[in-house]
């Protein structure tokens, strides 16, 4: 259903810009022409506040599939995420983001990247998604929360 | 299907009319040689007297069509329509979540109703029950007016009183359900509140004013064309039958009235194509409910075969510990692959399961195993032996026996070494142990006897290569069983090109000789007779390698070799060139060997079964489901 995805993601877009989370960006990407590409997205989610995240803008990727908003988009860290929920690839595992678990169509653009937020600080262990982030997480927090503060001062927006 | 019966491309046709007997006679082949061919009256004696009565290797199955488990879905869903006093929809969603055990689910719905039509997602949990549910951008929640229909519901009270302390939620479907005809779209077509806001659906923003909103009892309200949308790429991408309401967090699931609404006959459709994706989402979600009950119930199996929508009903085979003692082969009684199926027997398929496998693949029988998806028919032999003798073929655990039998471990460090050339004497390259390829014993012991082995008998020496013949005999039995097992196979696979070859020789006869193409059919009967007893030899060696030593396996081996000597001196008869003269008595000849064969194989399945059930058989090995073997020895 390109129609009804093409308007969603437009509708989003207006969302946005009247009104978004501080310190979060989130645009369409631009085509080699200039023209707008409502399909992938560029985002920024920044590490809350009194976490080892703070300090970090962490840019993302979202992609849309044809029949979004029934399938959800695909959200990938450029570059991938020092994350125990992250794939090496950089695709983030978060269960509203998946058409199998809690997706729903209802889910906006801004509830994701809230959640992904949320997940920031708080990762399942029940579902890792890579071997070192997940390792260190499970058998030296100390060691995890340096190398967390580590990649924060490395995503200090410029 | 006799009006169709045609002299020369309708052959299979007429197959399938003799074979429809054969199900119900088992001994149908031998009495239509006498009837066909008067001058070989003679076979009476090796007759097998069972008539129409189920053998001892077959199990009763039945073949139903999608619209039959339909059928016996509805029954179930009437069932829980006047016990629960719910409508057929709430009845067939509370099922579905429960996985079609009724007499569980009456249970837990007596104990708590609420509970049961929260989880299966029928309705909205009392907010104070959920605090995870978060809200969605829900443009509307008349939280009002749910309340006022639940204050005018008179069955209300009477229906969730039970045992519910509290006010249980008040739930729309139990009320209205005695009295509601089946598909009645109920409150599918909120209205958009006609206040001062329009309706703008919170999915794809469109707030064209004529929008077709429509919502669950939850009253999340979403626009028809995004209900469209999201149904069909639930049903067709995610094979998903309960879906749940768009809205963030809502569990409750769709009812089959709502999806039909929304993309089942009669939908609105904006284009062609669209009414076409539709109408495909609809019948695959027919499809996908038929495919969950049947996959809930033990009894039910789909028949495997691609393209075919059949299911079997067996319950002899429906307990897991029944398959110790049954080989559950069974066929739907559909016929060919993929598009060119034919259903045969539409239902009642009977004890056919030894029906003829028809010619060549496009006819092939719908055969298959209700107990495991090892193999089509297995017989005689039971599933976990099957299973487990083709994971020994499969595996590496032969890798393990070959290097038992090409290596050696040395004494010292056993490390495995394999030696390729050179002398007796060997260094271990990892110990620096010396010792003698030949006698395994150290290497000190020979003296100086350098390169040759004349301490042939030492203690030392024996132990070492004990245990190296033993590993070589076990892996020469293996492959005793394992060769004749599979030459059974590759000759079954063979028999498509016997089937052509015989063909051809039915021509050449018909031409040659005065016989007719009736006359002739005693080949083809013959070929078929043939491979399904390689079948059941093929199997036999799985049986044997894991029967355990004794008269039984002294008694089943001469069974499995009558049948084997008959099936040989067969098949030499049908590969044989074929002189016009001798023909009449190379027919005699066949027929005789085709009753006699058809007899052994009988005689092998028959004991077999019969084993199984008298619990006869013992292992050399732990088999799933039996008794441990007292004492393993081969």
């Amino acid at each position: 259903m390109p129609g009804i995805c093409q308007m969603r993601l437009a509708e989003e877009r207006k969302q946005w810009r009247k009104d978004h989370p501080f310190g979060f960006f989130a645009k369409p990407t631009k085509g080699q022409d200039g023209s707008m590409n409502l399909m992938e997205w560029e985002v920024g989610i920044p590490g809350k506040s009194n976490t080892p995240w703070e300090g970090g803008l962490y840019k993302l990727t979202m992609t849309f599939p044809e029949d979004y908003p029934s399938k959800p988009p695909k959200c990938k860290f450029t570059p991938p995420l020092f994350h125990p929920n992250v794939y090496p690839s950089g695709t983030v595992c978060l269960s509203i983001l998946d058409e199998e678990k809690s997706w729903k169509p209802a889910i906006t653009i801004k509830q994701i990247l809230l959640g992904i937020q949320d997940l920031l600080d708080d990762p399942n262990v029940n579902d890792p998604a890579q071997s070192d982030a997940y390792t260190m997480f499970k058998n030296d927090k100390v060691a995890y929360e340096r190398r967390v503060r580590q990649q924060a001062r490395e995503n200090i927006p410029k | 299907m006799s009006s169709d019966y045609e002299y020369s491309d309708d052959d299979v046709d007429y197959y399938d009319d003799e074979e429809m007997i054969d199900g119900t006679q088992d001994d149908y082949t031998g009495d239509s040689d006498d009837d066909n061919m008067m001058d070989f009256g003679g076979d009476e004696d090796i007759k097998v007297p069972q008539k129409g009565k189920r053998k001892s290797y077959e199990v009763d199955f039945e073949s139903l069509s999608q619209s039959a488990v339909e059928k016996l879905m509805a029954e179930e869903v009437e069932y829980i329509c006047s016990v629960c006093g719910v409508d057929e929809s709430v009845a067939s969603l509370l099922l579905r979540h429960n996985k079609w055990n009724k007499e569980r689910l009456v249970e837990k719905y007596m104990d708590n109703p609420t509970t049961v039509l929260v989880a299966a997602g029928v309705t909205v949990p009392e907010p104070s029950a959920s605090p995870t549910q978060r809200s969605a951008p829900i443009p509307s929640t008349p939280s009002s007016r749910r309340s006022t229909r639940s204050a005018s519901s008179r069955l209300l009270n009477t229906l969730s009183g039970v045992g519910v302390v509290g006010g249980p939620k008040p739930t729309k479907s139990p009320i209205t359900s005695p009295t509601l005809p089946h598909h009645t779209p109920r409150s599918f077509k909120p209205k958009p509140p006609s206040s001062s806001d329009p309706f703008v659906c919170p999915i794809c923003f469109d707030d064209t004013p004529s929008l077709r909103t429509l919502s669950l009892d939850c009253e999340h309200t979403f626009c028809s064309n995004c209900w469209t949308a999201y149904l069909v790429s639930k049903i067709r991408d995610e094979g998903e039958h309960a879906v749940r309401c768009m809205a963030e967090g809502c569990a409750l699931v769709c009812s089959d009235p709502f999806i039909r609404t929304v993309i089942g006959p009669g939908s609105p459709a904006e284009s062609p194509a669209q009414e076409e994706e539709n109408k495909k989402a609809w019948s695959h979600f027919q499809e996908l409910l038929v495919r969950h009950y049947v996959g809930c119930t033990k009894r039910l199996k789909f028949c495997p075969y691609p393209g075919c929508t059949n299911t079997v009903s067996c319950p002899a085979a429906a307990d897991k510990s029944s398959l110790v003692t049954v080989v559950p082969t069974v066929s739907c009684g559909a016929r060919g692959i993929g598009d060119q199926i034919t259903n045969a027997a539409s239902s009642g398929g009977g004890a056919s399961g030894a029906g003829s496998s028809g010619w060549g693949l496009a006819g092939k029988e719908h055969k298959f195993c209700f107990g495991c998806n090892v193999e089509a028919d297995h017989r005689p032999v039971v599933c976990p032996v099957a299973r487990m003798w083709l994971k020994k073929c499969r595996d590496d655990s032969e890798t393990a026996n070959w290097i038992k039998s090409n290596t050696k471990e040395c004494s010292n460090c056993q490390s495995t070494i394999e030696k390729n050339g050179g002398c007796n004497h060997m260094t271990c390259k990892k110990c620096k142990h010396e010792f003698c390829w030949v006698c395994m014993g150290p290497w000190s012991e020979h003296g100086t006897a350098w390169y040759s082995c004349n301490r042939y008998d030492e203690k030392a020496g024996v132990d070492a290569r004990d245990a190296q013949s033993r590993s070589r005999a076990s892996l020469e039995r293996y492959l005793h069983y394992y060769n004749r097992w599979a030459n059974h196979e590759q000759s079954a696979k063979l028999s498509i090109d016997l089937y052509a070859k015989t063909e051809k020789k039915m021509e050449d006869m018909q031409i040659t000789s005065s016989l007719t193409w009736i006359e002739v059919q005693f080949m083809k009967k013959a070929v078929e007779e043939a491979e399904r007893c390689r079948m059941t030899l093929k199997w036999t060696y799985a049986m044997a390698y894991y029967l355990a030593k004794g008269n039984e396996k002294d008694l089943f081996e001469d069974n499995q070799r009558d049948l084997e000597r008959a099936v040989e001196d067969l098949s030499e008869l049908l590969e044989g060139p074929i002189e016009p003269e001798s023909i009449p008595t190379l027919r005699q000849k066949v027929t005789d060997k085709t009753v006699y064969v058809q007899k052994r194989n009988e005689i092998v399945l028959e004991d077999t079964a019969k084993g199984f059930l008298d619990g006869r058989w013992g292992w050399n090995v732990v088999v799933e489901g039996f008794d441990d073997p007292e004492g393993v020895e081969y």
